[in-house]
């Protein structure tokens, strides 16, 4: 019986739908030659299958594997790490589905497979990544059914039914394992690439790269609050401070000899002078909010947060400027939970460093403006008063609040303020800061993402790239940093309502929000409605299973088993898996235990049922003529209608040769309900 | 199946006022099966069988047996021929198409089990020399439930040949008149006329088979034999070649009937003749009245 040992016809297909379902989140990012390879080897097989080929010797094979080998080294330059690693697992993987003979061979994929088609979850975590990892199984599932049916006849078909309700009924032990079995700090630091990030802030603000970011509708982060939410117009997403002007572009800076222990807190080292101010004022203040923030990765460090955060999270640092700095790159999706005291701020002085920092101007820019911040100077009493002119200015000479501003010429600081006067938020906050800064006041510009919408079905809140805004900060004495936003004194809206709105409310913003097909967020229908759910979906995938982290499950842990010991968790490992196993076992037996009746079975039950209640009680072996027979004896005038029943029914129920459709059995039933009326 | 009927008809002349028991004894032949007729002398079971022989038109032989009998007076001798100077084989009465054995019980075991066998395998091994009995072959076995002294009773292994065991039982008493007012029964047996041949019996044994029956009737079936094994009054239930043996003649059944599917009317027809001698009650129990019980209480169609 070799033949037994064969891989059945109908489960070769299913293993190659396998080969390819788990090599393809591989190709998608991979070189391009992994996929010419893959399509080689399914090509061979189909010819083998075809018979207009035999298998490739040894020889072929080798070659292959050194060309495969060595491709991999030329695409990444090494054969380990993780995208070499896996590139080299999936080209092993289709070479190995080339040299299939037996059952044995067909073994060795598939649990291959299983592996190869896990490791796509290193490079992407998104809900739809892991349907598909389970579908992957599925099928490889479906494989291994097939294998073990192979000396039956059922179908390919019936294999994936059965490996469908196999993965199904796996589904609860998988959760029951993701909950208890103790996650392990990682035995190596993985540094895979992840998604990319395709726009965001960068680390300098010269015009036109935020109005850039307008444009597009993408993620930056996600917000959930705990209690308060801030009103809009408060959600300063605050993710850097620019202090360096060229004339043309700001730029980070920190003042010069300036230790990055003294600018930068981390929980566990030593606390800056700064922090312990910040931190013996943070008691006090009521205004406070808590939320947890997930961010999109952008492969920066900065994280953004409302003013004055805490970070309650360790991997990130406090900077002095009241920012989040993140101890990596943010590669992946990252989750921070963070408290916010917004009023705390004026306890931090300014050193004589940092104003003169927060004071420099490029020498040969904005002549003009110069001029016109002096002149306020010189008729304010205050800073505040200062900043009030300005406001002043902007609103009542004709600035205009565009997307698409006109191209600044040589000087940008003049030719904006005084020619044409059509900007963008960061055009506003650079010339303001430029004009606080003529008129001694020590400004900044802070860029980051103003607003965010909630989420229909959720309680958290979406910042999506074209809610990117600059704004001003400025030192008032005993006030500290104090918030200004210039846009808001031109384009009010922008601040209270969001870009969209405010675009919406102006006749040239319509136009151009339907350009950038921003406008579909905004009109209600049907994908509005499906975007938001995919969101919701996803913003719980984030927070209840790629946020289940050690420190999640050891609080879920606790207050699960009062505390968390090996032993503890075994045994609710243990006792889990036992119910599971026990709900199962009942289901099974309950199923076959309790056949159902067919329609002709309790047809015949029906009557039989009535006649023993009405009349005698009959015994249970009755055949349907006998049973027409015991019901003509009592109830003689039913006797035709007993008769048309019965002989109808033993020729349905036992002849073979014609087993009763739908209008037989309505017939059926018509005759016994005719007869049933007789019989009282 | 005008043949049966007429076949029926023809035997029923002979063996009056007994039609469901003439029906099973064909039943049982159709079903290619071996009877077993119990009863006690003079009640018919000759003219039965030779009755049935003739409108059959089979060869027909009868053995009387008794104690002092052995194997070779009923399978063959191998004998020295002095002048061809070699064996030969001299045949038994067994090999015929209708093997009448009256009183089996009255053998030794030793002479039981050789014909027994013979009925089982349908062929005879003398001398290393297998030799097929001939086509159609019954047997008709008769025994004499009464009259125990000195017989040697057949163990219910070896009752489990016989597909069906019936007894005559006495006329009622229209029947005994009629049948004191007629002639010599020798003379009208021998009157008899054939209604088919045996080429036509093994045709018609091969319809049998393709008699259908349904998944729901196969079912009632399982559970007619599943109950005597669950019941605590048998010793033991009936084993799966007895369920067999009672589809096999239920599906005659049928066809004598005029059907060509089975009815579970048609497994209750045949049910007491196919189990009751397969059968034994614990002390006390009748094995006749508790086999119609499990006809009343095994649910006909399943719930």
């Amino acid at each position: 019986m070799a033949r037994i040992y064969q891989v059945p016809s109908h489960t070769r297909l299913w293993l190659a739908l396998a080969v390819l379902l788990c090599s393809i989140p591989q190709l998608v990012k991979g070189p391009l030659w992994q996929a010419g390879l893959l399509v080689l080897v399914i090509l061979i097989r189909w010819l083998v299958e075809q018979q207009r080929l035999t298998l490739p010797g040894r020889m072929v094979r080798s070659l292959l594997l050194i060309g495969a080998v060595a491709l991999t080294f030329y695409s990444f330059g090494r054969l380990y790490g993780p995208e070499a690693g896996v590139a080299l697992l999936v080209s092993l993987f289709a070479l190995k589905y080339l040299e299939v003979v037996q059952q044995r061979d067909a073994y060795v994929v598939i649990v291959l497979g299983y592996f190869v088609c896990g490791t796509a979850l290193l490079f992407s975590q998104t809900p739809g990544m892991f349907l598909y990892v389970v579908l992957c199984m599925t099928v490889l599932t479906s494989c291994l059914v097939g294998i073990n049916h192979s000396d039956t006849r059922a179908s390919g078909f019936l294999h994936g039914k059965r490996a469908l309700v196999i993965t199904l009924q796996s589904i609860p032990l998988m959760m029951v394992l993701f909950l208890l079995v103790p996650r392990v700090a990682p035995l190596w630091n993985m540094q895979v690439g992840g998604d990319k990030a395709r726009t965001g802030m960068s680390d300098s603000m010269s015009p036109g790269q935020i109005s850039e970011l307008s444009e597009s509708a993408e993620l930056a982060f996600r917000v959930d609050f705990q209690g308060d939410v801030p009103p809009r117009a408060q959600r300063y997403w605050r993710g850097l401070t620019l202090s360096h002007y060229d004339g043309r572009t700001w730029q980070q800076a920190v003042p010069k000899g300036q230790l990055e222990s003294e600018y930068l807190y981390r929980r566990g080292t030593e606390k800056p002078d700064w922090y312990r101010k910040l931190e013996s004022r943070r008691s006090y203040e009521q205004e406070r909010y808590l939320y947890e923030v997930i961010a999109e990765p952008s492969q920066r460090r900065w994280l953004f947060s409302l003013a004055v955060p805490f970070p309650l999270d360790g991997d990130m640092a406090l900077a002095k400027d009241m920012r989040l700095v993140a101890n990596q790159p943010v590669s992946q999706r990252l989750a921070y939970r963070v408290e916010s005291v917004p009023a705390i701020n004026e306890v931090i002085g300014l050193t004589p460093q940092e104003r003169q920092l927060m004071l420099s101007l490029p020498q040969n820019a904005g002549k003009k403006a110069r001029g016109l911040a002096h002149q306020w100077r010189k008729e304010s009493s205050s800073a505040r008063d200062i900043s009030q002119r300005a406001l002043r200015y902007f609103r009542d000479q004709p600035f205009h609040y565009t997307l698409r501003p006109p191209r600044l010429t040589a000087d940008p600081v003049d030719d904006f303020l005084f020619r044409t006067r059509r900007g963008f938020c960061e055009h506003y906050a650079s010339s303001f800061t430029f004009l606080m800064r003529a008129a001694g006041v020590p400004a900044r510009v802070v860029v980051g993402y103003q607003g965010g919408e909630q989420n229909d079905m959720g309680t958290h809140f979406l910042v999506r790239q074209y809610d990117a805004h600059a704004w001003s900060e400025i030192w008032l004495e005993g006030e500290g940093w104090t918030r200004v936003d210039p846009t808001g004194a031109v384009a009010p809206d922008r601040i209270e309502l969001g870009l969209r709105e405010a675009l919406e409310n102006s006749e040239d913003g319509r136009d151009l929000l339907a350009d950038l097909g921003l406008r579909r967020f905004s009109d209600g229908g049907l994908f509005a409605k499906v975007s938001q759910w995919i969101d919701y979906v996803d913003f719980r995938w984030q927070t209840w299973v790629l946020g289940y982290d050690r420190a999640f499950q050891s609080d879920f842990l606790e207050s699960l088993l009062g505390a968390v010991t090996p032993a503890r968790i075994a045994i609710a490992l243990i006792i889990a898996v036992a119910i599971l196993m026990g709900f199962y076992a009942f289901f099974l037996l309950w199923q076959t235990g309790n056949e159902k009746l067919t329609l002709m079975e309790r047809e015949y039950w029906r009557l039989h049922q009535r006649a023993s209640e009405r009349g005698r009680p009959l015994v249970a072996g009755l055949t349907p003529m006998q049973l027409c027979q015991a019901i003509s004896e009592q109830w003689p005038q039913a006797a035709v209608a007993a008769e048309n029943w019965a002989k109808y029914y033993q020729k349905l129920h036992y002849d073979p040769l014609s087993p009763p459709d739908k209008q037989q059995k309505r017939h059926l039933r018509s005759l016994r309900n005719r007869l049933y009326k007789l019989l009282d | 199946m005008q043949a049966l009927d007429k076949a029926l008809a023809q035997v029923g002349r002979v063996v009056l006022g007994k039609e469901e028991q003439l029906k099973l004894a064909l039943t049982c032949m159709l079903a290619n099966g071996h009877l077993l007729i119990e009863d006690l002398p003079g009640m018919g079971k000759t003219t039965l069988a030779h009755a049935l022989a003739r409108v059959f038109k089979l060869e027909y032989r009868r053995v009387q047996f008794t104690s002092d009998m052995l194997p070779a007076d009923i399978l063959g001798v191998s004998v020295f021929d002095p002048n061809t100077q070699q064996f030969s084989l001299r045949e038994g009465p067994v090999f015929t198409q209708l093997l009448l054995a009256d009183e089996i019980n009255r053998a030794t075991p030793k002479t039981q089990s050789a014909l027994l066998e013979a009925m089982e395998e349908r062929q005879v091994t003398l001398d290393g020399v297998t030799r097929p009995l001939p086509q159609p072959f019954f047997v008709v076995a008769t025994q004499n439930p009464v009259d125990q002294a000195g017989t040697f009773v057949l163990p219910e292994s070896q009752l489990d040949r016989f597909l069906m065991r019936i007894s005559l039982g006495y006329p009622a008493p229209e029947v005994e008149l009629q049948l004191l007012a007629g002639g010599d029964l020798r003379e009208q047996v021998r009157e008899l006329q054939a209604v088919i041949n045996s080429e036509g019996l093994i045709k018609l044994s091969r319809v049998v088979g393709k008699v259908r029956a349904s998944h729901e009737l196969l079912d009632y079936v399982q559970r007619l034999l599943d109950a005597t094994r669950s019941d605590d009054r048998f010793v033991a239930g009936l084993s799966p070649r007895a369920g067999l043996g009672l589809l096999k003649a239920a599906r005659a059944w049928a066809l004598v009937s005029g059907r060509d599917y089975v009815l579970p009317e048609d497994v209750q027809a045949v049910w007491p003749s196919v189990a009751e001698h397969r059968l034994s009650a614990r002390q006390g129990g009748s094995v006749a009245a508790i086999t119609q019980s499990l006809l009343q209480s095994v649910p006909v169609i399943r719930r």
